[in-house]
């Protein structure tokens, strides 16, 4: 006898099959693909009879030296480095405010207009490497950290006013309906009941991007916009391998200090 | 029950004009059936009304058209005789300076200061770059402060509100609405957030307040036994609709079972 239970349960099986049966496709489909992108891209592409184990080895061998007297010359450089991150970031920051104001669709000036432009400012400024920028912007203002700068400041806009925007659409209504009740103006209700509710995303959020930003102006000076960069590249062009093992480890070195700087902040803050 | 003990101050002496007046008043929210139908009364001076109903009534609806946090589709809504509704959005603002508002969760700002939450009240007479950097005037920080004190928080008033309790919370909230100096308090719920002693506690500082600075008060409260004991006056509504409008001391229990249509109680 089959009851209603006995039915149902049927059914659930069944589901539960087909469900099963779609998953497995969908792994089988994966791995297809990922060993047909490996024949393709590396399998095929690689001259591998100019790799030997000696080749290889003397490779390496080269990076195990280090240049010492490079040294005292790196450090103004690092010290760059670390000021460009920061002001790329401060100035992200203020540049990420205004974007973040129109891409939050609670508060966004004119609605739905203002809302499309800031969202595409957003993806604009997120979806251009810094190593673009850098280059755009070392055509313009010249070679050194100004250009870095810029270049990271408008990376940074992307990341900081995409978590702000969020946090203000995600922020209690309740304190925008006091202020408004006491007869609060525009302005007013954005200081009193929306600033102090996202400022904590707003903080966490430079002290990510700051932390990034250290990375990034470590490898700047590559096109020519400012910081250790242009050391490691001249390092590169001039084979000396001792001496880009030096500029790697004082930037290894610059961005520990930056990992530890920006957690002990974020303690610091939340 | 009897009707003739009652102390209210009901009806009012035709004297002395009501502080708010409703007329007709009809509200639908975007493409949806009409939450008021037709809302008509008015509060004197002295009144301190209750409004109670069952869950979806439109309480909050209703309180919230006075002060025009919801905008009304049809009626008047005199706050002194002046149309609450025809205001442009300055004259607006102007006029929401007298209107204090408690809220059911409070709506503090957890993040500031208890004596600032309490200032937030003046903002509407603060300059936007006085408040920019939260520069109140004296005579404001001096209300502030008398107010925290005589409401028990003179100790936490550089707390942070999210370090209080939620009775003290909603008395930082009262504090907040009575330091506007307003002409008319409106309560949503004020205690359903908190427990049974405390919340017999904020309605009676509520009152007293009112009393005190003959403030007229309407308030919405689901529980019937606070509404009874601390209204001068019921209006009960359903679906919309005003079903009955008395003094509280003539409320009985048949008419509460109408309005509640024998769910709640
Ligand atoms: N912002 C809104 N948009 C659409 N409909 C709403 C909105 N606010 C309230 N409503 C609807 O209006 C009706 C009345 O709601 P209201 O909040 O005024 O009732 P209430 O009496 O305060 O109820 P409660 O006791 O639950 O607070 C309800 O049916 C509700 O779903
Ligand atoms: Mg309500």
């Amino acid at each position: 006898m089959t009851g209603p239970v006995e039915i149902l349960a049927t059914a659930v099986m069944a589901r539960r099959r087909r469900s099963r049966r779609f998953s497995l496709l969908f792994q089988a489909g994966i791995a297809a693909l990922v060993l047909w992108s490996l024949e393709a891209i590396v399998i095929g592409d690689t001259d591998w009879s100019r790799i030997t184990l000696a080749s290889v080895g003397r490779a390496l061998g080269r990076f195990a030296e280090f240049d010492w007297r490079l040294m005292p010359d790196l450090l103004e450089p690092a010290l760059e480095t670390v000021l460009m991150a920061t002001l790329a970031t401060l100035l992200g920051l203020l540049l990420a405010i205004p974007v973040a104001w129109l891409g939050a669709a609670n508060i966004s000036p004119v609605g739905r207009v203002t809302y499309v432009l800031g969202r595409g400012l957003m993806t604009l400024s997120r979806s251009i490497h810094e190593m673009v920028w850098g280059l755009v912007f070392v055509a313009a203002v010249g070679l050194g950290a100004l250009a870095g700068i810029l270049a990271m400041s408008l990376r940074s806009i992307g990341f900081i006013s995409k978590m702000v925007a969020e946090a203000i659409e995600d922020v209690d209504t309740g304190p925008i309906e006091a202020m408004r009740a006491a007869g609060g103006n525009r302005f007013q209700v954005l200081l009193y009941a929306i600033v102090p509710q996202v400022l904590p995303v707003v903080l966490g959020s430079i002290i990510f991007e700051w932390d990034v930003n250290v990375r990034r102006s470590t490898i700047m000076g590559l096109v020519g916009a400012g910081g250790l960069g242009l050391a490691l590249h001249r390092q590169i062009v001039s084979y000396n391998y001792g001496g880009i093992v030096a500029v790697i480890l004082i930037i290894l070195g610059i961005i520990l200090i930056g990992e530890v700087a920006s957690n002990r902040a974020r303690q610091a803050v939340l | 029950m009897p009707t003739t003990t009652s102390s209210a101050p009901w009806p009012i002496s035709p004297a002395m004009p009501p502080v708010l007046e409703i007329c007709d008043l009809r509200v639908s929210y975007v493409a949806g059936p009409e939450v008021l139908k037709g809302i008509s009364f008015a509060v004197g001076a002295d009144e301190f009304v209750a409004i109670i109903g069952s869950s979806g009534a439109g309480k909050s609806t209703l309180i919230r058209c006075v002060n025009r946090l919801v905008e009304p589709s049809h009626g008047r809504v005199l706050f002194n005789g002046r149309d609450m509704l025809r205001l442009d959005s300055g004259d607006l603002r102007r006029e929401r300076r007298n209107i204090g508002m408690i809220f059911q969760q409070f709506n503090l700002i957890e993040r500031m200061s208890v004596i600032d939450n309490v200032l937030t009240g003046r903002l509407g007479h603060t300059g936007t770059l006085r408040s920019l950097f939260r520069m109140f005037r004296r005579e404001d920080i001096e209300r502030a402060v008398r107010l925290l004190d005589r409401f028990g928080l003179a100790e936490h008033i550089d707390k942070r509100a999210d370090q209080l309790s939620g009775g003290q919370r909603q008395r930082v909230g009262i504090a907040r609405a009575l330091i506007q100096n307003p002409g008319l308090l409106l309560v949503d719920e004020p205690t359903s957030s908190l427990d049974p002693k405390i919340s017999r506690e904020v309605m009676a500082l509520i009152r007293d307040a009112a009393r005190e600075f003959a403030i007229p008060v309407l308030c919405n409260i689901h529980d019937v036994a606070l509404a009874l004991e601390f209204g001068t006056r019921v209006i009960g509504l359903q679906g919309g609709r005003v079903m009955f409008d008395a003094p509280a001391a003539e409320v009985d229990q048949i008419v509460l079972n109408r309005i509640y249509n024998m769910e709640v109680l």
